[in-house]
């Protein structure tokens, strides 16, 4: 019993690591903008595809260019922080075609949900032009020197969730403490209580909500690059799963909360680790009934703040 | 009016042109997660045209057929809809689609107007009772599932407990675990899990971990490619070390990359084995080999084959015969459905025959065991079994 117990928790706490991360993504923008960016699974899946081919990965038969490698093949420590840099590159171009011109339009920011989701849209299918429609799996030499599972009395984790836990743990560590405690951090959080007021002390606006869609694009990439080595690419829509999980977490926790995401997070993973294993096959959709009903107790999520209307 | 356009319209009510060549249409999974399957179709279908053809103009047997490939995607609508366009095109006959659960929606279409339907890799019960129209090369999973089980069961006896996966929004693979299962029951066997996923899945952390606690010294996983390699490479991963029987949809080597080293050693139930020393067979292995060097063909790419093989049989025969003589096209449909039920073929899976409700009769089927080289990444289908079976008594004859 105790084993069980032991095991469901760790599984959901390698689970719920991950769609933490992803939902940080979300916030951030959320709460710099108020809105949502729907193109998050996309940078998600971009993630893990940049660090397969940093590691050395071949494209496969179906993709517009067989059996090409890039020049480089690093080890996945490097190859990781690396494919969620680009990442951040790309979410800055997502903000620049699908964002940028609808807030200096001020536009109604329901538009900017479709053409974020058309940024989306449009980079699966190019990583699926370009590396077609199958599955990839890293090499088998990524993170060999560990063991395969690690047990805790009875129970037992891959490795590989291990990591997973830990990579998504410091990131969210030197999230915080970088909102919190340097200046750009606070100029970041600034804008996003009020971003005339900000502008008004000095802080460059713009400048601010490209850096929180870079680190959104970071956050998502590496989100993709450890599922990715964790359990492999299953083709480039493989993203938008873990986008729609965070989306939903992201409102269980409260829109625009950094512990919202984390707690959110956590909570949906050990959800659907409890689910018992004779209703596993509807573990969506027991977590999302949860969801339903923590919404309906609080409205504002776990850990939300209620707007408050500026007049 | 709208009837009169409709028929306008219709190649189907129009005679052939004899100087025109016959088109059979293809509609497989080039897109979407069963992209994999559609890939080694394409493949498959590809190596028999360039080898049919060769082969008609050695015999001087004018005009061949032509291929005309459609994607079908991995979804109902898409297979739907390439169906309807191929139909409209005028193929006498079509080649697919890719998944059974594409088959159950689409095939009705191609039956209510009349063109005859071969699928390559439908194995789900109930495809040929569609309707008249529709057959397969493609034999039915209650008939290869259960041999899998019976190699795990003949090599440790032992068993007692055995914990069973599938993909529950899979159709085929729910039909294939109750096969699977009902094999089990036969031989007094319950499974002590039963673990419900997704096709969609990828973390099989939690289901796996619970049905290990049930200690299994069976797993019978049935799946699709890409969610089943990884179901297997978790499985290893978290410690499980017996023996794991897969159900067809890991019957292909795309499963290598997704779980390498860890795919060493399932057991699977094939009706193709590279192995079988028949001349097509061999002219089979022959032109894969030209391509891909040192690798051998997947059960779905030899299924491929025998399908374009049979249509361009059963229509060359009609062709001596000069069987498709002042017939529209509706008429020359239902004869090549009739003609291609009613021969025998020598394909790489073997001697087959149909019977009259469209079921393929084949009489060998081989159990393979996955054995992967020492870099993970490449691997084979090691032949550990070859069993003949008893033919399937012929169904009732029904009206065509």
């Amino acid at each position: 019993m105790t084993d069980a117990l032991v095991q469901n928790l760790l599984n959901g706490v390698a689970s719920g690591g991950v769609y933490a991360l992803v939902a940080l993504g979300y916030t951030l923008i959320f709460s710099v903008l108020g809105v949502i960016n729907f193109a998050q699974g996309a940078l998600f899946s971009l993630g893990g595809y940049l660090t397969y081919l940093l590691m050395g990965g071949r494209i496969g038969v179906n993709g517009a260019l067989p059996g090409v490698t890039l020049p480089v093949s690093l080890p996945f420590w490097l190859a990781l922080p690396l494919a969620a840099a680009l990442s951040g590159l790309a979410a800055l171009v997502v903000e620049r075609i699908a964002f940028a011109p609808l807030r200096r339009r001020r536009a109604e920011p329901l538009l900017s949900l479709i053409t974020s989701l058309g940024a989306g849209v449009v980079l699966v299918n190019l990583l699926q032009i370009l590396m077609g429609a199958e599955g990839y799996a890293f090499p088998a030499s990524a993170l060999a020197s560990l063991p395969v599972s690690l047990a805790i009395g009875e129970a037992r984790i891959r490795t590989l969730q291990v990591v997973l836990l830990i990579v998504c743990a410091l990131a969210v560590l030197a999230l915080t403490l970088w909102l919190d405690h340097s200046r750009s951090g606070r100029a970041l959080r600034a804008v996003a209580e009020d971003a005339t007021t900000a502008r008004l002390l000095g802080i460059n606006s713009d400048r601010m909500v490209r850096l929180a869609f870079w680190i959104s694009g970071v956050l998502a990439g590496l989100g993709g690059g450890l599922i990715g080595v964790s359990v492999s690419l299953a083709g480039p829509y493989f993203g938008m799963t873990f986008g729609l999980k965070g989306l939903a977490v992201l409102v269980l926790g409260g829109l625009g909360s950094v512990p919202g995401a984390i707690a959110g997070g956590l909570l949906m993973g050990l959800v659907e680790a409890f689910v018992p294993s004779h209703l596993s096959g509807w573990r969506d959709a027991v977590a999302f009934a949860i969801l339903l009903v923590v919404l309906l107790l609080r409205p504002d999520g776990l850990l939300g703040r209620r707007a408050v209307e500026k007049v | 009016m709208l009837v009169l356009l409709g028929q306008r319209n219709d190649p189907a009510s129009a005679r052939l042109d004899p100087d025109q060549p016959l088109t059979i249409g293809a509609v497989i999974a080039l897109t979407g997660n069963a992209n994999l399957y559609g890939q080694d179709q394409r493949l498959g279908l590809d190596l028999a045209r360039r080898w049919f053809h060769a082969q008609g103009q050695a015999r001087s047997v004018e005009p061949a057929p032509l291929l005309r490939l459609e994607d079908g995607a991995s979804d109902e609508a898409s297979a739907i809809a390439a169906f309807n366009l191929q139909i409209n095109h005028g193929a006498i006959a079509l080649i697919g689609p890719t998944l059974s659960q594409q088959a159950f929606a689409a095939d009705p279409i191609a039956q209510r107007r009349g063109v005859p339907v071969l699928a390559p890799s439908n194995t789900a019960k109930g495809i040929p009772q569609i309707g008249p129209f529709i057959s397969r090369v493609s034999a039915q999973s209650s008939v290869i599932a259960p041999l899998s089980v019976a190699e795990a069961l003949r090599r440790d006896p032992a068993i007692q407990r055995v914990a069973v996966f599938y993909a529950q929004d899979d159709a085929y693979s729910t039909a294939e675990t109750d096969i699977f299962q009902q094999a089990l029951l036969r031989r007094g066997l319950t499974p002590v899990s039963i673990q419900r996923t997704q096709l969609a899945d990828n973390d099989f952390q939690t289901p796996i971990t619970a049905a290990l606690r049930q200690r299994p010294q069976l797993v019978v996983i049935s799946a699709q490619a890409v969610d089943g390699g990884n179901l297997i490479r978790q499985l290893r991963e978290l410690g499980y070390r017996g023996q794991i029987v897969v159900g067809n949809g890991l019957n292909t080597p795309n499963i290598y990359p997704i779980c390498q080293r860890f795919c060493d050693g399932i057991l699977i139930a094939q009706a193709y084995s590279p192995e079988l020393a028949s001349p097509i067979n061999q002219a089979f292995l022959t032109l894969f080999r030209r391509g891909q060097p040192d690798q051998s063909p997947s059960q779905i790419t030899a299924q491929a084959w025998t399908a374009y093989q049979v249509l361009t049989e059963a229509i060359e025969r009609l062709q001596r015969r000069n069987g498709f003589h002042q017939l529209t096209l509706a008429q020359a449909r239902r004869a090549l459905n009739n003609e291609l039920l009613a021969g025998r073929y020598d394909t790489p899976l073997g001697p087959i025959r149909f019977r009259p409700d469209g079921e393929v009769v084949q009489g060998r089927f081989y159990v393979a065991q996955v054995q992967m080289q020492a870099d993970g990444r490449r691997g084979r289908f090691t032949l550990v079994r070859d069993i003949t079976l008893d033919q399937p008594q012929p169904a009732t004859r029904r009206e065509r």
